[in-house]
Parts: C-alpha cells; sequence; structure tokens
C-alpha cells in the first residue's frame, strides 16, 4: 500500500498532478480564510467562538464551505452556488425541450449546457451573497445573541463591494474546481467539495470528545465511523449487471463486436444528490420563518409551527419529511438520469441485445423493470444512511453536521473511491501494480 | 435460485387483467407482495464485492481520508495564522 504512494509520486507525470491538485486545494484553503472586505475579523472570530453549534438553516452550506460561509471570507459560498447551478440544469434538460436537444447535441451541445451552468452559477452567487450579507447585518441571526455586530462600515457602497467580492470568489473556485478536473486529479468539484468537509470533520469529531470528556466515547464513534464507511463502500460497489451481446458485423474489412459485455445498474444510482436536494428543500421553511421571526413574541403562528416542529432534526415530523423527501428525490433523479427507451435505442443501432430479451421496446421495458425494482433498496439505503446524523443528534449529542452520516459520508466515499480509482488507472498505464490489491 | 423474473414478469403482465378479482384491499397486497418479491429476486442478482475488494476498497478510503484531514488540517492551522497576524490586529 505504501509503496503504491511512493511508486504514485515517482511517476513523472502523475506527480505533476498530484502537486498541482495539492497546489490548488491549498489556494481554496487560504480563500476560506481571508476575509471579504468591509468585515471586522477580530469581531467574527469572538462571534463564532461564542456561537452555539451551528445547525438548521446555514448548517448545510456551511459544511459545504468548509466552516468558511460563516467566517465571511471571499470564498464564502464556496462550490455550493455551482452544485446547485449544475443541478438546477440537469433538472431543466426534462422541462425544456432546448435543453434536451443541446444534450443530444453531443461535444457542441455540452460545451453550451456548461456555458449556461456557468452563467446561472453567477447570477445565484450574487443571490446567495446578497442574502448572506443581510444575514450579517443582523448577526445575532447566525451566531446568537450575544453578537451584535460585524461590520463596522455598512454603507451601500460596502456592502456592494462585499457581494461582488464574494460573487468573484465563487467564479474563482468555480476555474480552480475546472483546473483540477483538466490538469490535476480527479473530479475538480467533488475534490473541492471533499476538501471543505474533511476541513470540519477534525473539529466535529474534537467536540464529540469534548462534550463529556470521555476517551471511549470518542473511539467508539470512530470505529462507527470505519463500519459506516465500509458499508457504504459495499453498496456503492455493488452492482445488478445486465449481459448484453453484441452481434458479429463487418465493416469494409474489419470485424466489429461479437463481444458480451453487461450493462452495469449501481443499487445507488442516484449518488448524494437525493440527500442533497431533501435537506436544502426542508430548510426553506427555516429560511422563511427566520426572516419573519421577532423578538418581542408576537409572530404569525405558523413561524411558530415551523420552529417547533421543523427546526430541530430529532423531531417525528422532521425525520418523515426528510425520509418521504429522499424516497421521492431518489426515483425522480434516477428517471431523469438514466433513460431505459435512450439505452435500448443505442444498443440496438450498435447490434446489442439482451439474451432472451429482443430488441427496442421489450428491451427498453425490461431495463425499466429492472432499475425500478433495484431503486427500492438503494432509496431506502439512502434515507438510512442520512438519518444517521439525525439518530446520533440524540444518542452522543453530537452537532446535526456529525461527521459520519448523510451527505458527508456519502461524498467523502464516493470522492475517495473515484479518486483512488483515477490514481490507479494513470499507476496502471505505466505498468506499476496499483493501490487496489 | 431459479430465475423467477422472467416468469413474474410475464405472468405479471398477463394476469393484470385477472388480477381484478377480488377486493381493493387484497389487490393491493397482492400486488405489493408480488412487487416486494420480484425486488428480492432482483437483489439476489446483485454482484457484491468480495470480502478481499471490500477490506481493500475500505482500507484505501480511510487512508486517503485521513491523509486529506491531515493535509487540510495543516494547511488551516498555518492560514489561520497568517490571516490572524494579518487582519486581527
Amino acid at each position: 500500500m505504501l509503496t503504491a504512494f511512493t511508486r504514485a509520486f515517482k511517476t513523472p507525470d502523475l506527480r505533476r498532478k498530484l502537486l498541482f491538485t495539492f497546489g490548488i486545494i491549498a489556494i481554496f484553503r487560504l480563500g476560506s480564510h481571508v476575509p471579504v472586505p468591509g468585515v471586522s475579523y477580530s469581531a467574527v472570530q469572538a462571534c463564532i467562538k461564542n456561537a452555539p453549534t451551528t445547525t438548521g438553516v446555514l448548517g448545510l452550506a456551511n459544511l459545504f464551505s468548509g466552516g468558511a460561509l460563516l467566517q465571511l471570507s471571499i470564498f464564502a459560498l464556496g462550490i455550493m452556488p455551482y452544485i446547485t447551478a449544475s443541478i438546477i440544469v440537469q433538472l431543466l434538460t426534462v422541462v425544456i425541450p432546448r435543453f434536451e436537444a443541446l444534450k443530444k447535441e453531443g461535444q457542441q451541445g455540452q460545451t453550451k449546457m456548461t456555458q449556461y451552468t456557468r452563467y446561472l452559477t453567477i447570477g445565484l452567487a450574487v443571490l446567495q451573497s446578497s442574502t448572506l450579507i443581510t444575514f450579517a447585518q443582523n448577526p445575532q441571526n447566525l451566531f446568537g445573541p450575544t453578537c451584535t455586530s460585524i461590520l463596522p462600515n455598512d454603507s451601500i457602497p460596502t456592502l456592494v463591494i462585499m457581494v461582488l467580492t464574494m460573487t468573484a470568489g465563487t467564479g474563482l473556485v468555480m476555474w480552480l474546481g475546472e483546473l483540477v478536473t483538466d490538469k490535476g486529479i480527479g473530479n475538480g468539484m467533488s475534490l473541492l467539495i471533499f476538501t471543505s468537509i474533511a476541513a470540519s470533520f477534525p473539529s466535529s469529531l474534537w467536540a464529540i470528545q469534548q462534550r463529556d470528556g470521555r476517551w471511549d466515547i470518542f473511539f467508539g464513534v470512530i470505529l462507527l465511523g470505519f463500519l459506516i464507511i465500509a458499508l457504504v463502500v459495499f453498496v456503492e460497489q455493488s452492482q445488478r449487471r445486465i449481459p448484453v451481446q453484441y452481434a458479429k458485423r463487418q465493416v469494409g474489412r474489419q470485424m466489429y463486436g461479437g463481444t458480451s459485455t453487461y450493462i452495469p445498474l449501481k443499487v445507488n444510482m442516484a449518488g448524494v444528490i437525493p440527500v442533497i436536494f431533501a435537506s436544502s428543500l426542508l430548510a426553506l421553511p427555516t429560511l422563511v420563518a427566520q426572516f419573519n421571526r421577532s423578538a418581542t413574541g408576537n409572530q404569525p403562528g405558523w413561524v411558530t409551527w415551523i420552529d417547533a416542529n421543523l427546526v430541530k432534526g430529532d423531531h417525528p415530523i422532521y425525520m418523515a419529511l426528510y425520509i418521504g423527501l429522499i424516497l421521492f428525490f431518489t426515483f425522480f433523479y434516477v428517471s431523469i438520469t438514466f433513460n431505459p427507451t435512450e439505452v435500448a435505442d443505442n444498443m440496438k443501432k450498435y447490434g446489442g441485445f439482451i439474451p432472451g430479451i429482443r430488441a427496442g421496446r421489450p428491451t427498453a421495458e425490461y431495463l425499466d423493470y429492472v432499475i425500478t425494482r433495484i431503486t427500492v433498496p438503494g432509496a431506502i439505503y439512502l434515507a438510512l444512511i442520512s438519518l444517521i446524523p439525525l439518530v446520533a443528534l440524540v444518542l452522543v449529542g453530537a452537532n446535526q453536521n456529525f461527521p459520519f452520516g448523510g451527505t458527508s459520508i456519502l461524498i467523502i466515499v464516493g470522492v475517495g473511491l473515484e479518486t483512488v480509482k483515477q490514481i490507479e488507472s494513470q499507476l496502471q498505464q505505466r505498468h506499476y501494480e496499483g493501490f487496489l490489491r | 435460485m431459479t430465475d423467477v423474473s422472467a416468469e413474474t414478469r410475464d405472468s405479471g403482465r398477463a394476469s393484470r387483467k385477472r388480477d381484478r378479482r377480488g377486493n381493493p384491499f387484497s389487490r393491493f397486497f397482492r400486488s405489493l407482495s408480488l412487487f416486494v418479491s420480484q425486488i428480492l429476486d432482483e437483489l439476489r442478482k446483485v454482484v457484491r464485492p468480495t470480502r478481499s475488494e471490500l477490506v481493500n476498497y475500505t482500507i484505501v478510503v480511510i487512508v486517503f481520508v485521513v491523509f486529506m484531514m491531515a493535509l487540510v488540517s495543516t494547511l488551516d492551522f498555518g492560514f489561520t495564522k497568517l490571516v490572524l497576524w494579518l487582519f486581527g490586529g
């Protein structure tokens, strides 16, 4: 294992790629610490120190930015606007015919879609940074009642400069991510989220130890974390393989096909996206309530209801809604990303067929049958994994961003597997034996 | 472990008319139990990672995560000091 790591560093172009990636990560972390102009750095630090563990509204966003959000740094929004934008664009391909046409166009259409995603990212970044700065004007909402003011000067030009800086920061993060995808190792976007989550791991683990100062709970949690990682790896690696046989055919003087392969259908095909969707959707009512809350106590009834039922993660109504949303979005997302008719058509075009099933419509029906059946356990698994942080909230009193559960663990394991596999394939290109054996 | 899915799939389509018998409740439970048995049947055909694969992948992921955590924590420690020195005063 260790020798494989040293070997990875001995291969010249792989070493260049790895060092490049580390460099980008360093820049990303640096930007997460540099405060936006107009913010009093010492006041923010004092506020963070006194703040209760961040749950609820901005919890997820703060996790995805690696704590940069609450520090009001230039990368405060991190990669979140880009993720949201790419999810939205992906969803729009179902709704808007023009996007669907672009998707079918191949390389050129893809470029166009990426361009749209970038524009949307900038738009979302402006929106989100303005929201964040509105919050920062009344920092009690972010950090609790002890924090009174973090902006020494909140005139309009200063606020505009802050919004501009954060938006530019998001643009820079987007570019960094794409650089990693191009010249580094792994998928840049996911690697940057991974970095952010890894940044908040040590502190949230330490919080568990600090809470009642016992090492046995601390190590118990870590051991449990390893077990959960193993479980996630297990499910991520299991797939239903649908055999496909290709007919032999001759084009000119060359023989093509005649091979038998399979279509891999992962049990958890949707990945993390349903969980991200469900949690951001559940955060919406809290966000709306936040603006309508008043200190004097005469707030509308629905605000009180939301505060009672939807803010705390261990409330039964919250849990039920969360599970329901995850189940729904899993099926929804799989139906968007995997189109049985398209796969069947492609197979027919290249002379492939599933043994025992006729090409064309019966094949599409069969694929649909399998994917529906296989997604049910996948969806249940996703719901269970994302319930772990909510349960941990009750058991060990960890905060909602409990390191071994929900989005964090799915992203960590997913990105880890993907990145290591990519390094592995790079090693094998040079006839070296990799990590995975 | 026979391949029942093909049979249930075909019979499922053929018997859609025949299943109109009985009251709505028993019809619902009959189709639900058919669906569950089909799910179990598909799950049986899922290719699972072998024990050595599982152990290997898990260790690799853990090592990777620990390595990244160490890297990011070191970077963060340095940058916090630097930024505090620059803007803290």
